[in-house]
């Protein structure tokens, strides 16, 4: 278990990508940052526009507890993390544990792949028909069962909801492969072992292929984290974040406030805020999944 | 034994069956006319299918999705090679050595994984245009490379720390050097990964519609995913032709997916510590 | 002998390297078919050649402040929003065009929404016009319905339509972007606030609060509450639905004529009282970083002149701006719609002039407002927070 320090090779190895890093990402974000201090006439105004955007009601309502939705932007993608993210990573992994060795697996996976692949335009488009009254499966579907048909991205109370739905059926193609990738990789032999051990296979789930894939699940939780939370394409083509702001979500928010109102400094407040959500969330992650784990 | 795989592969495809069901309306809505769907697509009261939308949208006259094909490959080949090769050794680098400030450069590589792209629209612009690389295909290409790797040095990070160094150990013993024992002994062993993160990083930037939005816009150069938005209209909007050539857009990725499944999967299933 | 070669390759080169002009403007399909022609004519009668590029709205919205920041521009002439014009002419990256283009050849009002601070800074090509509720004139007759002429008779069509078995709604709803429900919207408030009520909420003289306004906004409300509109449906769905008879009226704007089998069975009618249409016109404007400002000065002042507009309206779907011209160059359907506006005060879109944040906010709270008429009062106090202030 033995470490290389400082080998000169280090530099090969990372060299490149930290270079194009530098120029490409790291500066534009940077830009972005220093520009949230200041107001539209290039005056410095520190948190003002901070304030400014985390007391507005596209940001935060929360008069939407008693009334309805919405409830804000900021809001809004929480409840679509607290939905979406516990979905992403049991139906990806389930998926994943239950098409390895089935006959045209691959194809399986190939259509739960298809969210991953559309594009947008029509994925909205696709979203809004299925859950319209009159041309949607899902009515039809609920139909049968004798529930009453409604058109629900359209109303307020189920619009957020129907997008969170339709965006597992897009996102989950992500789960599914990054899970099947660690899965070929977890060595036979443990698998023997746990069998001449007399393990069943729950057992062998929860104790040897839960753990052994821990630094994917990682990755797939963060990456569907960080999805969620700059979440825009499909909510601006599906329902452009209404009715009423009741599907707003702050990716979108951001670009009302740069394109619409031409406002670029609130946007790169947006912008920074999403940044330390995300910060919040992934350094424990990252830190959770330590060098000398095996 | 035989009835529970039998009941595995039953259960497999119904759920293959509902997953796909919301697609099957695009589908139909590319070879029915629209006035058949306006009460559902699961209606053939009156069912006149045609292959013509996507004829159509192939050879359409101002935005031909032949020509956007090729066009996006130039662009997609390299926009996934380039961060595959790059995050493949920097994940590899924060997974065996250590060095100061690592952990921060690290989580550096994460942050930038946040940012919504519309916040960066103006700066990337300004940045491309001092570069000279406005309406060009390496300007976009560098972009989605450097944009893809923060996440695939993650995943790959990861991924190598699931795997034990005593190969490594062992080749070092015998006198190979670090670069050796990464290319003959690493890389084949993390096909399964590199291929999932090819399959992903090739979809994200096939799939791309802002990043060339703002930076090509000569008719010719214009990559597919532009195409599709040039065949509506303002009032006028052909739904069948849209689709199809959604469709027709979804194809190379999944056939890139399905191209690396069998690549990798044929490759290696499971490997033992010897 | 070599000279006279030279001179001549010379010549012929320099003609290859002759000035070509971009339009850019968002029509493709059947739409760019009919724009096309327009362009063929002015190179016919000028010798420039026009190349044509589509870029929509929105799309632009995205492209043209960073290539502006950047001192470029993706074409010669551009059409985009109003708003957009005026805000970009004010930050002083469009060419004014007060010496090409004359106001008074134009509708009164055509060019205050692209005029900023006493500049011009774009021109009006044609329009569209949006005169009310359309519905076949055969469904009218095969059940005996016959076009109201007073608020009341206009309920008791609706009513009348309700109670109809095989209709969704009396009126189908339009979702997409949200100009089919604020069209709608409008309308109201002009027949019920009168033509200047439009022209005081884009300049922020009355508040969304004002009798005036709740007027309008609380008859709609009404009609919503007791069933009288479809739920929001993608509009162009909902078009089909109306024209194979699940509902009865539709509030559509004059591009109708184009979009169905049988332009001869419309029929339409506004709302009774009604003395404002509103009139959505197109707008283009120059980019101070064209490469060719002369020419393209030139391309504007013909394409949105007399000249380009009769062109143009001779293709169907569009009305001009431009005074003048005469009603023969109309094909017969866009006669009819082109003598509607002659009867009564042409009014800009409203949202469309204000634009920015509040035309996403408007359109995003009538969606609100279409399928939740009881929260009437929070819609219009956020339609106020971002509504043009005095």
């Amino acid at each position: 278990m033995s470490r290389k320090r400082g080998s000169k090779y280090a530099a090969f190895f990372l060299l490149p990508a930290l270079i194009m890093l530098a120029v490409f990402v790291i500066y534009p974000v940077g830009r972005t940052a220093y520009i949230s201090f200041f107001d539209e006439n290039g005056t410095f105004v520190g948190l003002k526009n901070y304030s400014k955007v985390l007391t507005s009601r596209e940001i935060i309502d929360l008069s939407g507890f008693s009334r309805g939705f919405p409830l804000g932007a900021l809001v809004h993608n929480i409840i679509w993390v607290a939905i979406h993210l516990p979905l992403t990573i049991i139906l990806g992994l389930s998926l994943a544990v239950l098409l390895k060795g089935v006959k045209g697996g691959s194809i399986i996976k190939s259509i739960v792949f298809l969210g991953m692949v559309m594009p947008m335009i029509i994925g909205g488009v696709m979203i809004n028909f299925m859950f319209d009254r009159n041309l949607g499966v899902v009515n039809a579907f609920l139909g049968l069962f004798g529930f009453q048909a409604k058109s629900w991205t359209v109303y307020p109370d189920s619009a957020l909801l129907s997008l969170i739905f339709g965006s597992v059926w897009l996102w989950t193609g992500f789960s599914v492969i990054l899970y099947s990738a660690g899965l070929e990789t977890i060595p036979k032999d443990y698998y023997e072992a746990a069998k001449l051990d007399g393990a069943g296979p729950w057992k062998t789930f929860t104790k040897i292929t839960i753990p052994l894939l821990k630094p994917i699940t990682v990755v797939v939780a963060t990456m569907t984290l960080l999805w969620e939370l700059k979440i825009f394409d499909i909510v601006y083509v599906t329902t452009a974040g209404g009715p009423g702001g009741a599907s707003n979500v702050m990716a979108l928010q951001m670009y009302i406030y740069a394109f619409r109102a031409l406002d670029f400094n609130r946007a790169a407040v947006v912008a920074v805020i999403l940044t330390l959500f995300t910060l919040l969330v992934s350094i424990p992650l990252v830190r959770s999944v330590r060098d000398d784990e095996r | 034994m035989k009835i529970r795989r039998v009941a595995l592969n039953i259960f497999a495809w119904t759920i293959a069956l509902i997953w796909i069901v919301p697609f099957v309306g695009v589908f139909m809505t590319t070879l029915r006319p629209l006035d058949e769907l306006i009460h559902g697509w699961w209606n053939f009261d009156s069912f006149h299918p045609t292959l013509e939308n996507f004829a159509s949208a192939w050879n359409h006259p101002t935005a031909a999705l032949k020509k956007g094909m090729v066009n996006s490959l130039i662009v997609a080949i390299p926009g996934t090679l380039i961060p595959l090769m790059i995050a493949t050794m920097a994940g590899y680098g924060f997974s065996r050595y250590r060095f100061p400030l690592r952990k921060s450069f690290f989580i550096l590589v994460v942050i930038t994984l946040a940012l919504p792209q519309q916040t960066i629209a103006i700066p990337i612009f300004q940045l491309m245009n001092s570069l000279n690389l406005i309406d060009s295909y390496l300007g976009l290409i560098l972009l989605h490379s450097a944009w893809g790797l923060p996440w695939i040095t993650f995943f790959m990070r990861n991924f190598f720390t699931t795997i034990p160094v005593a190969a490594e150990e062992a080749a070092r013993i015998d006198g190979a050097n670090d670069i050796v024992i990464f290319f003959k002994i690493i890389l084949p062993v993390a096909l399964p990964a590199i291929g999932s993160a090819c399959a992903l990083q090739f979809t994200w930037v096939w799939s791309d519609f802002f990043l060339a939005l703002i930076l090509i816009y000569s008719p010719d150069k214009l990559l597919i995913t532009q195409r599709v938005p040039l065949m509506r209209g303002v009032y006028n909007v052909d739904w069948g032709l849209l689709s199809a050539a959604a469709i027709i857009v979804m194809i190379v990725p999944i056939l890139i997916y399905l191209l690396l499944q069998r690549y990798y999967i044929k490759g290696m299933v499971g490997w033992s510590l010897k | 002998m070599i000279k006279k070669l030279t001179f001549l390759v010379l010549l012929v080169a320099a003609m290859g390297l002759a000035t070509t002009l971009t339009v850019i403007g968002p029509w493709a399909g059947t739409e760019m078919d009919k724009f096309v022609p327009v362009l063929n004519e002015f190179t016919r009668q000028t010798g420039i050649d026009v190349e044509y590029k589509i870029y929509r709205a929105e799309d632009l919205m995205n492209v043209l402040p960073a290539q502006f920041l950047s001192k470029r521009a993706p074409g010669d002439v551009i059409f985009m929003w109003a708003n957009f014009i005026r805000e970009y002419g004010k930050k002083g990256h469009i060419i004014p065009l007060s010496d090409v283009i004359d106001s008074e050849e134009y509708l009164p009002g055509a060019l205050d929404a692209v005029t900023a601070d006493g500049e011009l800074y774009g021109s009006a090509y044609t329009g569209k016009v949006k005169p009310g509720f359309w519905y076949r004139k055969s469904f009218f007759s095969e059940h005996g319905l016959k076009v109201p002429t007073s608020w009341d008779e206009f309920v008791a069509l609706l009513e009348k339509l309700k109670n109809m078995p095989n209709l969704n709604a009396p009126i189908a709803s339009g979702n997409g972007v949200g100009w089919p429900l604020s069209d709608v919207t409008e309308h109201f408030l002009a027949t019920f606030g009168g033509p200047e009520l439009t022209y005081d909420l884009i300049e922020g003289n009355i508040l969304w609060d004002s009798h005036i306004v709740r007027n309008g906004l609380e008859k709609l409300a009404s009609l919503i509450s007791k069933g009288y509109f479809g739920e929001p449906t993608e509009w162009t769905m909902a078009l089909q639905q109306w024209w194979a008879g699940d509902y009865a009226l539709y509030f559509m704007g004059s591009w109708i004529t184009g979009m169905v089998d049988d332009p001869n069975d419309l029929g339409v009618f506004a709302l009774p009282g009604a003395k404002g249409v509103v009139f959505g016109a197109d707008y283009a404007f120059v980019p101070k970083y064209t490469k060719y400002p002369d020419e393209a000065k030139r391309l504007i002042a013909w394409l949105c002149g007399r000249e380009g507009q009769t062109v143009q309206v001779s293709q169907g779907g569009h009305v001009a701006t431009v005074k003048g011209i005469d009603l023969a160059n109309y094909p017969p359907v866009d006669r009819e719609v082109a003598k509607i506006i002659q009867g009564v005060t042409a009014l800009p879109d409203l949202d469309d002039t204000i634009g920015g944040e509040f035309q996403t906010t408007f359109w995003d709270q009538l969606k609100l407002l279409w399928v939740s008429p009881d929260r009437l009062d929070d819609v219009i106090n956020v339609i106020q927070e971002k509504a043009p202030r005095r």
